[in-house]
C-alpha cells in the first residue's frame, strides 16, 4: 500500500488530475475504436483538449473553494 | 539531434537539478562536502544503471503506439500536477516556491539533529544526498526516456530521440552545476515557479500530443500542433489566474478576512 501511495504521490499526487485523465483515455479510447462513435472521430482532439482544460480548472476550484483553506 | 527535445528536456530537468542541487549544497554547507558529494555520485551511479536497464527495455521491446500512449499519459499527470501548483502560486492560493526557505529550513533541521562539520564520511549526510539526488535524478531519467522515446519518428529513431533528450538534460546538469558552483548559495536567483510553469505547460502539450498519437488522433499540421497546444495551455493558465484572483479565498486572503463573509458579500 506504501509503495502504490508512493508511486500516486510520485506521478500525481492528485485524484482529480488522475481519475479525469484515466476516464478520458477509456473514452476516447472507445471514440478510436468503436464503429458506432466513428462519427465523432474528427474531432476526439478537440474533445481531449477541451477535458484536460476541463480537468485542471476542476482541480484549481477544488482548491480554491475549499473549505480547509 | 531533434532541437525540440532537447530544449524540453533541458528546461524540464533544469527544475529537477535544482531542487536536487539545493540539498546537496546543504549537505555539504552543514555537514561536510565529502558525504554530500558520496551521495550524489552513489545516486548518479544507481541512476545509471536504472536509466540504461529501463531505456534498453523501452526502446526494444515495446511498440511505439502503446509507449507513446503510455508516456503521453504520464507527461499529462506529471504536466498537470506543476501547472496546478504554478497557477495556484501566480494567483496566490499557495506560496511562492523558495529555495532559500528550504535551505534554511533544512540547516535548522540539521542543526536541531547536532550535526557538526567534520571531515569524515557521515552516513545520515550521504543517504540525505543520496535520496534527494536520486529521488530528482529518477525525475529526469523519467523526462529523458520518455521524450526521448516518443519523439522517434521517420527522421530520427527512438534512441536519437533519447540522445537529444540525455543531451538537454546533460546541458542543464552541467549549467545547474556551474552556476551552484559559481554562486555558492542556494539557486534563489532562478525564478523556479516561472520554470515550473513552463514546464508544466510543455509537459501537458507533449503529453496530450504524444497521447492523441498513440490513441490514432491525426494532429493537424503534425508536430507543429504542438505549438498550437503550448499556446492554448498558456492561454487558459492565463484565464485561470485571473480568475483565481477573484475568488472568495484570494479576496480574503488580501483583506484578510475569513473567505466566509466574502462569499456572502458575493452572494448579497
Amino acid at each position: 500500500m506504501k509503495v502504490i501511495k508512493a508511486i500516486y504521490n510520485f506521478l500525481v499526487g492528485d485524484m482529480i488530475i488522475l481519475i479525469g485523465v484515466l476516464v478520458l483515455v477509456g473514452v476516447l479510447l472507445l471514440i478510436e475504436n468503436v464503429s458506432a462513435l466513428a462519427v465523432i472521430r474528427p474531432v476526439s482532439g478537440v474533445i481531449m483538449v477541451v477535458a484536460i482544460i476541463a480537468i485542471v480548472t476542476a482541480t484549481l476550484a477544488r482548491e480554491a473553494y475549499s473549505k480547509e483553506r | 539531434m531533434q532541437w525540440a527535445v532537447v530544449s524540453a528536456a533541458f528546461l524540464a530537468s533544469a527544475v529537477e537539478f535544482v531542487e536536487a542541487f539545493t540539498i546537496v549544497l546543504v549537505v555539504g554547507v552543514t555537514i561536510n562536502w565529502r558525504s554530500s558529494l558520496l551521495g550524489a555520485f552513489l545516486a548518479a551511479a544507481t541512476l545509471a544503471v536504472i536509466v540504461a536497464t529501463l531505456g534498453v527495455a523501452l526502446v526494444q521491446f515495446v511498440p511505439i503506439e502503446i509507449l507513446r500512449l503510455v508516456v503521453g499519459v504520464i507527461l499529462i499527470l506529471f504536466g498537470l500536477k506543476w501547472l496546478k501548483k504554478a497557477v495556484l502560486r501566480y494567483s496566490g492560493l499557495k506560496s511562492l516556491h523558495d529555495e532559500e526557505a528550504i535551505y534554511e529550513e533544512k540547516q535548522a533541521e540539521l542543526r536541531a539533529r547536532g550535526e557538526q562539520k567534520s571531515p569524515r564520511i557521515d552516513t545520515f549526510g550521504v543517504l540525505l544526498s543520496y535520496k534527494s539526488v536520486l529521488l530528482e535524478g529518477l525525475e529526469v531519467a523519467f523526462i529523458v526516456i520518455t521524450f526521448g522515446s516518443s519523439a522517434a519518428n521517420n527522421v530520427c529513431s527512438s534512441s536519437c530521440g533519447i540522445s537529444s533528450a540525455a543531451i538537454g538534460a546533460a546541458i542543464a546538469g552541467i549549467l545547474v552545476i556551474a552556476l551552484g558552483a559559481l554562486v555558492r548559495a542556494p539557486l534563489t536567483k532562478i525564478p523556479e515557479n516561472t520554470l515550473k510553469f513552463v514546464v508544466g505547460v510543455m509537459l501537458t502539450s507533449f503529453g496530450t500530443f504524444w497521447a492523441g498519437e498513440g490513441l490514432g488522433i491525426n494532429w493537424p499540421l503534425a508536430d507543429v500542433f504542438i505549438l498550437a497546444l503550448v499556446a492554448i495551455y498558456l492561454l487558459t493558465s492565463f484565464v485561470l489566474v485571473m480568475w483565481l484572483r477573484r475568488t472568495p479565498a484570494q479576496i480574503a486572503n488580501r483583506k484578510g478576512v475569513p473567505a466566509e463573509s466574502v462569499e456572502e458579500e458575493v452572494l448579497q
